[in-house]
């Protein structure tokens, strides 16, 4: 299965509403995906500080997963709107800092495509494969 | 506003006699500003009223030893002022005021803000370790010709925002030239106000200090850019980061003197980091060993996404630092990208709501991930 020897860690945020239902109806339907996620659920996509996904970039997590629900469809009206504000500057940040920003993913998974949630998996675990491991999880000095 | 009154005479004396008048007159209650204590061996900060005002104040020191936002935040946090009270502030610190009023730390009720054209600070500890009555002619002289003295802050010899624009009273001294100083109205309040000073009729142009302010504002801008370009090729990477961050004692000092640090209770001083053994040694066992006290690089980055939009650059954490980091340079240099996405600058205008408050429907698109494959159907 693996294309490089390794397995890549992925955290991934999920919104209790939208992402991690997705995630379940995924489960329930009994749908194949990449085991390299770990997942973290959270109210709402917005709960995501760009704290978290640093702390998770910086100890060695190979790849950072917010999903949230589709803009227009958040259970609490605008939270994924807000989220969007935070990865982007959790994202400019890194980038800034020299950190590969490609290890950062926002998708909006609604809850009813359980098929699409598997994609967005598989998807971003083959592309994290290619990048390779993070640095900074093998780094003493972080 | 293209007027402003013109005082003849040295502008501290002139700044002195302005305040005593206001207060004399019962237009203020009070003024908030930098003083110094009766040796005159210490700059801080005073609430003082018309004769308290002759004893301690001293309106324009050449150190920044509290920025003047959590002065007024510390006075109107809970409550806004009963007192019409003038402060006197550095532009980095009115800024500070206006990000602190936004995110409600600061109630603006009755209070005047004056402001003044600024020619940076020295370096506290160099102050301190220095002569400090040198020091304080240089800045004095320095004040009246606005040439940059030596030896200042990094941060402040890159300061492109100088002016006390945004002000109810700025007090213009680009241009003066060392022979007096305007007094300019920002707004109604400080035009009010103006009025009811002696000088109320000399009403002089503003034309010759603009054009100057604006060749400043455009050298200046120049020097920033490149500064914390070549600033940020030193510490592009976790590797080049660490390298300047090393010498980090882990104090949070720097957030603690950050006027726009203003949290209770902060998320790197609370136990959330503060993790078991149990957790510290998989982490050590994954990299062959931890840096111990461990998450100094997280500090510091989480500080950079909590604040650095509305960072002003004051340069306060820089000057509380023990281990002499180039904080602030670090932050205004994470600070130039993370507002542009927003298009943000922070104490610009009250009315401009903080980015994390708002949002609009159609933006940053580039920052999502759009699935680009189509799911197999099961």
């Amino acid at each position: 299965m693996t294309d490089n020897g390794y397995e890549p860690k992925i955290v991934a945020f999920l919104c209790n509403w939208c992402t991690f239902t997705a995630a379940d109806l995924a489960g329930t339907s009994r749908i194949k995906y990449q085991p390299n996620i770990r997942i973290i659920k959270v109210m709402c996509s917005s709960r995501v500080d760009p704290v978290f996904i640093l702390k998770a970039l910086l100890d060695g997590a190979d790849g950072v997963l917010i999903g949230g629900c589709a803009p227009g469809d958040c259970h609490y009206s605008k939270g994924n709107f807000y989220a969007r504000r935070k990865v982007a500057l959790a994202k400019t940040l890194a980038q800034n800092m020299g950190l590969d920003t490609d290890r950062i993913r926002l998708s909006w998974i609604p809850a009813s495509e359980g098929p699409k949630f598997a994609g967005v998996v598989n998807e971003f675990t083959e592309k994290i494969k290619k990048i390779g491991a993070n640095p900074a999880g093998q780094e003493v000095f972080i | 506003m293209d007027k402003g009154i013109w005082i003849d005479g040295p502008v501290n004396k002139g700044v002195m006699k302005f305040l005593k008048g206001l207060l004399e007159n019962n237009a203020m209650d009070a003024v908030l500003m930098p003083g110094k204590n009766k040796t005159g061996d210490s700059n801080a900060w005073f609430f003082l009223d018309r004769d308290g005002l002759d004893e301690s104040a001293s309106p324009f020191p050449p150190v920044m030893t509290t920025q003047g936002a959590k002065m007024v935040s510390y006075l109107t946090k809970k409550n806004g002022s009963w007192k019409k009270t003038g402060v006197l502030l550095r532009p980095c610190e009115l800024r500070a005021v206006i990000e602190l009023a936004k995110l409600k730390q600061v109630d603006l009720t009755n209070l005047v803000l004056i402001s003044y054209d600024c020619p940076g600070a020295f370096p506290l500890k160099e102050y301190l370790s220095g002569n400090q009555q040198e020091l304080d002619m240089a800045f004095e002289t320095s004040l009246g010709t606005q040439t940059d003295p030596e030896g200042l802050r990094n941060v402040c010899s890159i300061c492109s925002n100088f002016t006390g624009s945004g002000a109810d009273i700025e007090i213009g001294l680009i241009g003066a030239d060392s022979k007096g100083f305007w007094l300019i109205p920002g707004t109604e309040q400080g035009e009010e106000l103006l009025k009811k000073t002696e000088e109320s009729n000399s009403f002089k142009s503003l034309e010759s200090r603009d054009k100057l302010v604006e060749a400043k504002s455009v050298q200046r801008k120049e020097k920033r850019e490149t500064t914390l370009d070549s600033f940020q090729q030193s510490v592009n990477g976790p590797e080049n980061l660490m390298t300047v961050l090393s010498s980090c004692i882990n104090c949070h000092n720097c957030s603690r003197v950050c006027p726009i640090c203003f949290c209770r209770e902060c998320y790197f001083d609370s136990r959330a980091l503060n993790s078991g053994a149990d957790e510290m040694l998989r982490r050590a066992d994954r990299k062959q060993g931890l840096r111990l006290l461990p998450d100094l690089l997280l500090f510091h980055m989480g500080r950079m996404t909590h604040m650095s939009i509305s960072c002003v650059s004051c340069g306060a954490c820089e000057d509380a630092c023990p281990a002499d980091i180039p904080v602030s340079m670090l932050f205004t240099v994470a600070a130039r990208d993370t507002r542009k996405i927003f298009d943000y600058e922070p104490g610009r205008d009250i009315d401009e709501a903080l980015p994390y408050s708002v949002f609009n429907f159609e933006e940053l698109k580039n920052f999502e991930a759009p699935y680009t494959r189509q799911y197999s159907k099961q």
